[in-house]
């Protein structure tokens, strides 16, 4: 009979379970369509600051910008970009595994880490964690993007590293997504892709040189880079979680109903158990009471 | 009746103006210029001031930070990191912003962080120009 109180305790543990992963799951396809609203009202000025940027690496050759000429190439720093939180599926462990794998093949390495469980994984690597950005993840702004980006110009400019690479998750589809990475410094002209064709292609003039202008794009277009970043992470984050907790959902779903199924058996048993208790002590006590009856009837 | 040419803004949250216009007067860095229609293909970087736009006769004026403004023969387009028209300022917002980013100046440390408190400042005053401009009109 223990049994039967064991399976309630199992059943309301799992439907309190299965309460979370609901809710979780309704959380996450809110938060990712949320982000992906974000990141389509973003997209056109940043393929500009893209499409304008590859424009002037292409015609004009004799840049002497800082953030264009390559450098000797053996100091790398990476920016990874996971979650806050786990509980999503192979997410984290997807793009933190491209990073690791990448930074083995380097002497140098820097690691900037942006989200908690980036920063956890690194230190349980023993890989010391150089910077780190907290705040970003659960809800990525622009002003973020532009912290983030003045942060490693500045490390950049102190000319303490070759080539910035930036790791994240990029999302194709709520079914679909995959970890990156992606060179943001030195600006190279191959580096950079464009999902958009100007409806202009013809000579254009830069005003006052296309030097100045590159040096306005410049930052504009690392912040771009890294907003579109952490937007993607963030929306395949959520799509990763929505994906494990409606596996959750389903799998508590099953438990449920293979425990119902043997809880109600046992209840019954139990119940027919205790009935054939009640029916065979009556019949007993029933018995006794005629013999006694008969043994007085024959002793009087 | 002036030529009109199409011209879009946007900033990185939204598309701020989408609309024929006449002419429009622009911060850029290599200084204040007006840009009106069958303009030569350009691109013009620009720094934090006050954007005036005309259209069908009437000018009006916002503030537009660090960006830049790609004039094509088909149409225009300003992109800048923020755009506002005068009654979307906070005035408040501004002035601390104005008065952060001189005691910054006071004491920066570095050329970049020099840049960027001066970057600051100037963003703060055209918004405060743009916003008095607006009031002394009213």
């Amino acid at each position: 009979m223990a049994d039967i109180t064991e399976i309630r305790h199992r059943i309301k543990s799992i439907r309190d379970t299965h309460q979370i992963t609901k809710a979780m799951e309704l959380i996450s396809v809110a938060k990712m369509r949320k982000s992906m609203t974000k990141q389509s009202f973003s997209s056109a000025y940043f393929d500009s600051v893209r499409y304008t940027l590859k424009d002037i690496l292409r015609h004009s050759t004799d840049l002497r910008n800082k953030y264009v000429l390559p450098r000797r190439d053996n100091r790398t720093a990476y920016v990874v970009i996971a979650g806050d939180k786990g509980l999503a599926g192979a997410f984290n462990s997807n793009v933190l595994g491209l990073a690791w794998r990448h930074m083995q093949s380097r002497p140098v390495h820097y690691v900037v880490t942006i989200g908690q469980m980036a920063r956890a994984f690194f230190e349980s690597k023993q890989q010391t964690v150089d910077l780190e950005f907290t705040h970003a993840v659960a809800n990525p702004t622009l002003h973020d993007a532009r912290g983030i980006m003045r942060d490693l110009l500045d490390l950049y400019d102190r000319n303490l590293m070759d080539e910035i690479y930036i790791v994240f998750t990029r999302m194709h589809s709520t079914a679909e997504q995959t970890p990156v990475m992606v060179k943001l410094l030195p600006i190279e002209e191959k580096d950079i892709e464009l999902d958009v064709k100007s409806t202009y292609t013809g000579e254009i003039c830069y005003d006052p040189s296309p030097a100045e202008v590159l040096n306005v794009l410049v930052p504009q277009y690392l912040i771009g880079m890294i907003y579109s970043a952490l937007i993607h992470s963030s929306a395949s984050e959520h799509a990763a979680r929505m994906l494990a907790m409606s596996n959750a959902n389903r799998n508590a779903e099953k438990m449920l109903d293979t425990l119902d199924l043997e809880y109600n058996r046992l209840r019954q048993s139990a119940i027919t158990s205790e009935l054939l208790d009640l029916t065979s002590g009556k019949f007993f006590s029933e018995n006794s009471l005629r013999q006694k009856a008969n043994r007085h009837g024959k002793s009087w | 009746m002036a030529n009109k040419f199409f011209l879009e803004i946007i900033t990185p949250e939204k598309t701020f103006y989408r609309g024929e216009v006449e002419s429009i007067h622009i911060p850029s860095v290599g200084g204040a210029c007006t840009v009106l229609a069958g303009h030569q293909p350009m691109v013009f970087a620009t720094e934090p001031g006050a954007l005036r736009i005309t259209a069908d006769g009437k000018t009006r004026e916002a503030f537009m930070s660090e960006g830049f403004i790609e004039v094509r023969p088909d149409e225009t387009i300003a992109f800048a990191q923020a755009v506002e028209w005068p009654e979307d300022i906070n005035e408040r917002r501004a002035a601390e912003a104005k008065e952060r980013a001189e005691e910054q100046m006071r004491r920066n440390r570095s050329a970049a962080e020099y840049r960027l408190n001066r970057a600051a400042l100037q963003r703060a005053f055209a918004r405060l120009q743009v916003k008095h401009h607006k009031n002394d009109a009213d």
